[in-house]
């Protein structure tokens, strides 16, 4: 490992540590905003380790988280949350698994339209469950933990999920991918099986998603179908990743912590416009910036050398 | 059983229709629109406030509506769609950022129908007199609806295959580098064909809020089942638009009917996924 | 001697075309053999489905006495069969060494880490883009893209490879270096299946030629006899030239 990158980790631990130790002199408001702002770093991450090197824009990120928070919902009952969480990871997993081997080989549109009405189709096959089988609309999720325990949950699994966005960026497959993302063609006669490369990376970054969904569930103590799987979750995440830059390990940090500030001021201020507001400035951040904050400044110092 | 027929095909003919305006939006302007069914869904609105409100018939709110519908996608195509195709390097750049900016679209409109109108179901009640049909009693709304849908779509595929003007849309949607050099002003086609979009979206809107209740947020899914109609007739295929919309609507009726009303998105994923791995470019989709 | 590369009854057809009809010929370890004809002549199309690139709908591809018919291209390029692409096809958002890394990574044998950079290193040499792997793709010239897609092709250890018009579009000096870089391969004993317009390139570089015409194989032998029949005068410049 070289200096720079051993300095590097030694600052991202110390980062850690002060974060996990934030919630004992903050006040339970400000616990509850690092809370949800670990949340969405981890969901950009995740979103970012496939959709930006394959360019396979995901819409479907509230298809997993909801399916991980369900999941807490129906099982938290019936078993210890250790085996809880272990479940909704696998049923996040499958479902990824089958939605990528149906999609992945197919042209990256068809792609983004699958994913697109994927939430809307788990959510009605959800709720007609419910409401055919079970006889039951709604749950509640009685677990003993308070929002710092959340957060330490959370805190370990962006840490866990930045370490993979990592370790990938400098593998064999992490350089698989970004030749992918470029031309498929050129890297399948180079001998890297694409399908399989795809799916993978898909199969991860669902899983994640879905894990955050689920340790955040007990949030909400109550949860019906129509509250998990609010699409505003995919959008989000989208836009954070896109405005930091996808394609780069930090990017989604970065974009996700100042836009998770300014979501959450102007829930708080415009809740009635809230959604115009968001739909506007992700149109603004399409036009300003198509490949992110990062990449602007990395066209600027380019510029500024030449 | 006729009946199911019958209505799947009212239903179908109304997806036809709006799938034909996708179609074209997504064939000819190369711009994927997922705020779509946000267009359709506002129409819906705006019938119903011209009927309740105004006392309107819905058959003269397409004179009005139709109009609007065409205006309003122009000016969305120069606002934004315009700046967006003249600095896209290819086409899957162009995808991407249409796919994203309409996305955008989506809650914005959205949003301005949450605030105008709420989160509630809304309906309307137009021409709900039965009419005998074959034997099988049918709604006479859904029957307008189906005889509307027909005629809007007849004079879509005259014009496009008749008419001059048609035949340099269709030659941009077949050949967008080559157009060009044969003196077709691509940049108007993109922008009719966009406009066309609309007013078709529009037409639609009107035409289902005339049988089916709507929310502000059932956009999504009138895009997604749009797309999907898109995507199995064939890109740009406007004979495959109405094939496909007219088996959707005939297997979504018949799920609800046989199997369970829950179930038919299921049902339309599941026959979108098992015809696009027989069938990878849509029914009428060159292989 | 047994043959490197078999291909025996190849057909492929596009719809109603038929683009390759009953196509067969060896090569044997260590030949530089062209494959010629007439623009649409199915050339481009055996390449293809030799590498993997399309399915074959009648007949077998023989490597090394392994069977890749039908097989996917990442499978083909792990069974040592190598290409190069019609028109260059760098990826840009690597550098040069990471383009050439990538074959190396998932080439025949996985290399990777320091012993791979060492490899990339090599290769780029002995194309003559020795120390510029951190460049951009992009800031290459035409020549050196050539060379870099020829790097990249030799560094997932080839033993057949298959370069697609490589010399093509090339000026009269670059094109020497070309050719020099083919026939050093050669010295080392690389076998290669040449397509190729440049009939200069095709008598420095190839002892034998097959040359195909409307999907055909019409002709087959040592170059410089191959050349001169009329037959192939004809599929080239036609009737009036015979």
């Amino acid at each position: 490992m070289t200096m720079k990158t051993s300095f590097a980790f030694a600052l991202a631990g110390l980062a850690l540590v002060v974060l996990a130790l934030a919630p004992l002199v903050l006040p339970d408001y400000w616990t509850g905003v690092l809370l949800g702002m670990t949340g969405y770093v981890t969901l950009a991450t995740a979103w970012a380790l496939f959709s930006g090197p394959t360019r396979y824009v995901s819409l479907a990120t509230v298809a997993f988280f909801g399916v991980g928070a369900y999941t807490v919902a129906v099982l938290n009952e019936v078993m210890p949350y250790p085996l809880v969480l272990l479940c909704a990871a696998g049923i996040g997993m499958t479902m990824a698994l089958l939605v990528g081997l149906s999609t992945l080989r197919l042209a990256g549109v068809y792609f983004v339209i699958f994913t697109f009405g994927l939430a809307e189709l788990v959510r009605q096959t959800v709720s007609w469950w419910e409401v055919n089988v079970t006889y039951t609309m709604g749950r509640y999720v009685f677990l003993p933990f308070e929002g710092r325990h959340i957060y330490w949950q959370l805190l370990v699994l962006a840490a866990v999920t930045l370490l993979i966005s990592w370790a990938i960026g400098r593998s064999r497959i992490g350089l698989a991918l970004k030749a992918l993302g470029d031309d498929e063609t050129v890297a399948a006669h180079a001998g890297v099986d694409v399908t399989r490369i795809k799916l993978l990376l898909f199969v991860i970054s669902a899983t994640i998603i879905t894990l955050v969904g689920a340790i955040q569930a007990p949030r909400w103590t109550y949860i019906e179908p129509s509250i998990v799987f609010n699409p505003t979750v995919s959008f989000m995440t989208l836009i954070m990743a896109l405005l930091g830059g996808a394609m780069r390990l930090w990017g989604p940090l970065v974009g996700a912590v100042p836009l998770f500030l300014l979501f959450e001021w102007l829930s708080v201020s415009f809740p009635d416009h809230f959604s115009i507001i968001l739909g506007l400035l992700f149109i603004l951040i399409v036009f300003v910036m198509p490949n992110g904050v990062l990449a602007k400044f990395d066209d600027l110092r380019k510029g500024n050398r030449a | 059983m006729l009946e199911h027929v019958v209505n799947g095909l009212v239903l179908g003919g109304t997806y036809a229709l709006v799938a034909m305006g996708l179609t074209i939006q997504y064939g000819i302007a190369r711009i994927m629109n997922l705020s779509f069914g946000d267009t359709i869904i506002a129409a819906c609105f705006a019938t119903y406030v011209l009927f309740s409100a105004f006392s309107i018939s819905p058959l003269l709110a397409l004179l009005i509506l139709v109009p609007a519908g065409y205006g309003f996608s122009l000016v969305i195509y120069k606002v934004i769609m315009k700046p967006l195709v003249a600095r896209a390097p290819d086409e899957g750049a162009l995808e991407v950022d249409s796919i994203l900016v309409t996305f955008g679209l989506l809650f914005v409109l959205q949003g301005v129908l949450l605030t105008l109108f709420g989160g509630g179901y809304n309906s309307y009640s137009f021409l709900n007199t039965p009419v005998n049909l074959l034997g099988t009693v049918v709604a006479g709304n859904r029957l307008l609806a189906l005889v509307l849908s027909l005629l809007i779509g007849a004079v879509l595929v005259l014009t496009l295959y008749r008419t001059r003007w048609g035949m340099v849309l269709r030659a941009v949607a077949l050949a967008p580098q080559s157009a060009p050099l044969f003196g077709i002003d691509t940049d108007r086609a993109a922008r009719t064909a966009f406009a066309i979009g609309g007013a078709m979206a529009a037409t639609g809107g009107v035409v289902v809020s005339m049988f089916q209740t709507f929310t502000a947020t059932a956009g999504v899914v009138f895009t997604m089942k749009a797309l999907i109609v898109v995507i199995l007739g064939g890109k740009g295929s406007v004979p495959g638009a109405i094939v496909a919309g007219l088996l959707l609507g005939l297997v979504e009726t018949f799920v609800a009917a046989y199997i369970d009303p829950g179930l038919t998105l299921a049902a339309v994923y599941t026959v979108f996924l098992l015809l696009l791995l027989v069938r990878p470019n849509g029914i009428f989709g060159k292989a | 001697m047994s043959a490197q590369l078999k291909i025996t009854n190849l057909h492929k057809r596009f719809g109603g075309l038929v683009a390759v009809k009953d196509v067969s010929f060896n090569l044997h370890p260590g030949e530089v053999v062209g494959l010629l004809g007439p623009n649409g002549s199915g050339k481009t199309t055996v390449m293809n489905m030799i590498s993997g690139a399309l399915t074959c709908d009648a007949g077998r591809v023989n490597v090394n006495g392994v069977d890749l018919t039908r097989m996917k291209p990442h499978r083909v390029a792990k069974h040592g069969v190598a290409r190069t692409f019609q028109l260059v096809r760098p990826l840009p958002t690597l550098s040069v060494a990471e383009n050439v890394l990538l074959s190396l990574a998932f080439g025949r044998k996985r290399h990777w880490g320091r012993e791979a950079r060492d490899l990339v290193e090599e290769k780029l040499a002995f194309v003559g883009l020795a120390g510029r792997g951190d460049e951009q793709v992009g800031n290459l010239t035409y020549i050196d893209q050539k060379r870099m897609e020829m790097a990249r092709a030799l560094a997932s250890e080839p033993s057949l490879l298959l370069l697609d018009e490589w010399l093509a579009g090339l000026n009269p000096s670059e094109l020497r270096i070309g050719i020099d870089l083919v026939q050093h391969l050669q010295g080392q004993g690389m076998t290669v299946l040449l397509v190729e317009h440049i009939m200069e390139a095709v008598r420095a570089l190839c002892s034998r030629c097959i040359v195909m015409s409307a999907g055909e194989v019409i002709a087959e032998g040592p170059s410089a006899e191959v050349l001169d029949q009329p037959v192939v005068i004809k599929a080239y410049l036609g009737d009036d030239h015979a």
